[in-house]
């Protein structure tokens, strides 16, 4: 690519000069956009309260303190529970890492079966699937509260996994059916013929091959359930429940003063797991959504 | 090493017949070739063999054993793909010895075997590679070599060659002839090139719409077909189809060849006598026939050659275009206003718009039935 415009003629003249730093201007602007709210959070959570009561919102902080930090995190109170955002990070954390792996597996050995196992309407069922990826996710609230109800799930973590899982498998399988669409038919003939099982194909071949469109669905799954809210406020109960319906009671069940900076804080303790899952993946993320359109 | 029955085998999708009763049987160490356009079920017949397709109807025998209902895995046989289909994720050795690894074996014994097959295809320092870090020629050696591995009793080869540059082609070919000759097992090959077919089969099986046109070794299938569509589907430039009428010149039976009217510079009606009489030559006498003779069948006239030898029979004929290959000089004359395409040496070039005599050996010709172009 780069050889490619390097051995293009430099453009000519201060019009195209000009237009180009506009272009880099207007791309500038919307940066700012979009990042002045976390600057503002950010500067925000390490200011103490009577910075924030004396300067202005925009302003940077001048003493630099984490204790508004330490205090989310620790000591604030949710409802009347006074210990902090920490159970309830951990609590998205027990729901989110087997929900997001089993929904990432059970989506992998859908697209498998789809598409190397052609079975006889094989078609009708992805349709089907596929149109749970338009369902929403209210259309699911009743139904599920009361088959969570029947398997004795209701309010506590396991009866989200479920919810979660069942809810993203329209998607996970959606993205893996058309990853293995580009894998060749021949690979399965080959590993059928070398006696390798329905399972041993899926782990030692197709698993092997899916690293790109494994990091999509783990992305979008992570991204999906640690920020539900609408599901983790209708089906966990006190102490189950994940962080974000936690921040949701910090932030509206305080009583006297205002605490803005643990506020934000919290907000950012809330949000930080999927900027930190992007930074590490998201490299493999572009990668796996233009995959397969490239023969490789 | 095994023998293979193929019994009145047919496959259905749905309401079409892609195999309308196929019969083939192959004895033990023999390389099969079969042959035929795109389209045509000998894919789909591989795979049946493989056990990659279900059989509609028939039975295929390994050995004498029915194989129908038996899982690929169990029948003892191995397939090269033409696209190769090794397995992207593992190395080269790891793609040799996968099927030893599925079948149990230890570590130690599938080396021993990756290594005797590396040798023998001589890929010892590819062991490492990913099949991607590999070229299409190294590439088709490392799917040959997962085929060996095993020793199994059939091997299946599925346009093994198609995706090679030309060159590379031809020497891979004569390297699958090499490992045949010397491991002797029982091949079944799938190709539409008619070179790799007359090469490598000890028996070619011609296809057409699910039916085996003709089934016999490269050299009768060249020299007998069995129908106007095996004569031209094999030899290059192919196979002359001459119109005529089948005659009696005094003793002498012959084909009367049709004059064709619409040419300008066509010459006399004639008669060219047969060497030998067709099957049922009374009952074809005065027909409409079609006289079939190769190009390399029709030489320039050498008198003391066809003084030797009573099936040369001598014909004028205009020089229309010439074609020079290197080899041999495509000749394209008119034998009574018909196109004909003759096979001539460079040193005995004729020139373009003149008459030249040529010799036709009748003893090489064929006769077949116009209406069901089947052979007489």
């Amino acid at each position: 690519m780069s050889s490619l415009t390097s051995a293009l003629p430099p453009a000519e003249g201060m019009g195209p000069r000009v237009a180009r730093w506009g272009l880099y201007l207007i791309l500038l602007l919307f940066a700012a956009y979009y990042l002045l709210p976390l600057v503002v959070m950010l500067s925000t959570s390490f200011k103490s309260l009577d910075e924030i009561r004396t300067g202005s919102l925009l302003s940077l902080p001048r003493d630099i303190s984490t204790d508004a930090w330490i205090y989310a995190w620790t000591r604030a109170c949710i409802g009347a529970d006074c210990r902090g955002m920490a159970p309830y990070f951990m609590n998205s954390l027990v729901i989110v890492i087997p929900a997001v792996i089993i929904s990432t597996l059970f989506g992998a050995l859908n697209g498998y079966a789809l598409t190397k196992w052609r079975f006889r309407g094989a078609n009708v069922v992805f349709a089907m699937i596929l149109f749970g990826s338009f369902l929403p996710s209210q259309v699911m609230l009743l139904p599920m509260a009361q088959t969570l109800g029947f398997l004795g799930l209701a309010g506590s973590a396991g009866g989200l996994i479920l919810v979660h899982v069942v809810y993203g498998l329209a998607f996970t399988t959606l993205f893996f059916r058309n990853y293995y669409v580009s894998i060749p038919d021949d690979l399965v003939k080959a590993a059928t013929i070398d006696g390798a099982g329905f399972f041993q194909i899926f782990t030692k071949i197709m698993v092997p091959l899916s690293l790109p469109i494994m990091v999509v669905t783990i992305i979008w799954q992570f991204t999906q359930i640690w920020n539900d809210f609408l599901f983790g406020a209708s089906f966990a109960a006190g102490g189950a429940q994940p962080v974000t319906v936690a921040l949701n009671n910090l932030v509206n069940t305080t009583t006297g003063v205002k605490q803005y900076n643990v506020d934000m804080a919290a907000a950012m303790i809330a949000g930080l797991p999927t900027l930190v899952v992007y930074a590490l993946a998201g490299k493999y993320f572009i990668r796996g959504l233009t995959a397969g359109s490239v023969k490789g | 090493m095994a023998t293979l029955s193929i019994n009145n085998v047919r496959k259905q999708y749905g309401s079409v017949e892609v195999l309308k009763g196929i019969d083939l049987s192959l004895t033990d160490g023999e390389f099969l070739v079969l042959l035929g356009p795109s389209g045509c079920g000998k894919s789909t017949l591989l795979n049946m063999i493989a056990g990659l397709e279900t059989i509609s109807a028939g039975e295929i025998r390994i050995d004498q054993r029915v194989i129908n209902g038996v899982h690929p895995k169990d029948r003892d046989i191995a397939m090269v793909f033409q696209s190769y289909a090794l397995y992207p994720n593992m190395t080269v050795a790891r793609n040799i010895g996968f099927s030893l690894e599925m079948r149990g074996q230890s570590k130690t014994e599938r080396d021993g075997a990756i290594q005797r097959v590396a040798k023998l295809l001589q890929i010892e320092h590819l062991l490492d590679r990913k099949p991607a870090q590999l070229s299409g020629g190294q590439r088709q050696r490392v799917a040959m070599g997962r085929a060996l591995v095993r020793d199994p009793k059939v091997f299946l080869f599925d346009e093994p060659l198609s995706n090679l540059d030309a060159k590379l082609r031809v020497d891979m070919r004569t390297e699958i002839k090499k490992l045949h000759q010397r491991l002797g097992t029982t091949v079944v090959y799938v190709t539409h090139d008619q070179i790799e077919a007359m090469t490598l089969a000890s028996r070619i099986a011609i296809m057409k719409e699910g039916v085996v046109q003709q089934f016999a070794p490269p050299q009768e299938v060249y020299e007998r077909p069995a129908n106007m569509y095996v004569a031209s589907f094999i030899g290059s430039p192919t196979m002359n189809f001459i119109r005529g009428t089948l005659a009696a010149e005094g003793d002498r039976l012959g084909v009367s060849v049709w004059q064709d009217r619409t040419a300008s510079d066509g010459g006399p009606c004639r008669f060219l006598p047969l060497h030998e009489a067709p099957a049922q030559a009374d009952r074809w006498l005065g027909q409409e026939v079609i006289l079939g003779v190769r190009p390399e069948a029709i030489t320039c006239y050498d008198p003391t050659m066809a003084a030797g030898n009573p099936a040369l029979v001598k014909v004028g004929c205009p020089v229309s275009v010439l074609e020079p290959t290197g080899a041999d000089t495509i000749t394209y004359i008119q034998l009574s206003g018909q196109e004909v395409v003759a096979r001539i040496k460079p040193s005995d070039t004729p020139v373009e718009g003149e008459v030249a005599d040529f010799m036709i050996d009748m003893g090489r010709a064929n006769l077949f039935d116009p209406k069901t172009e089947q052979r007489l």
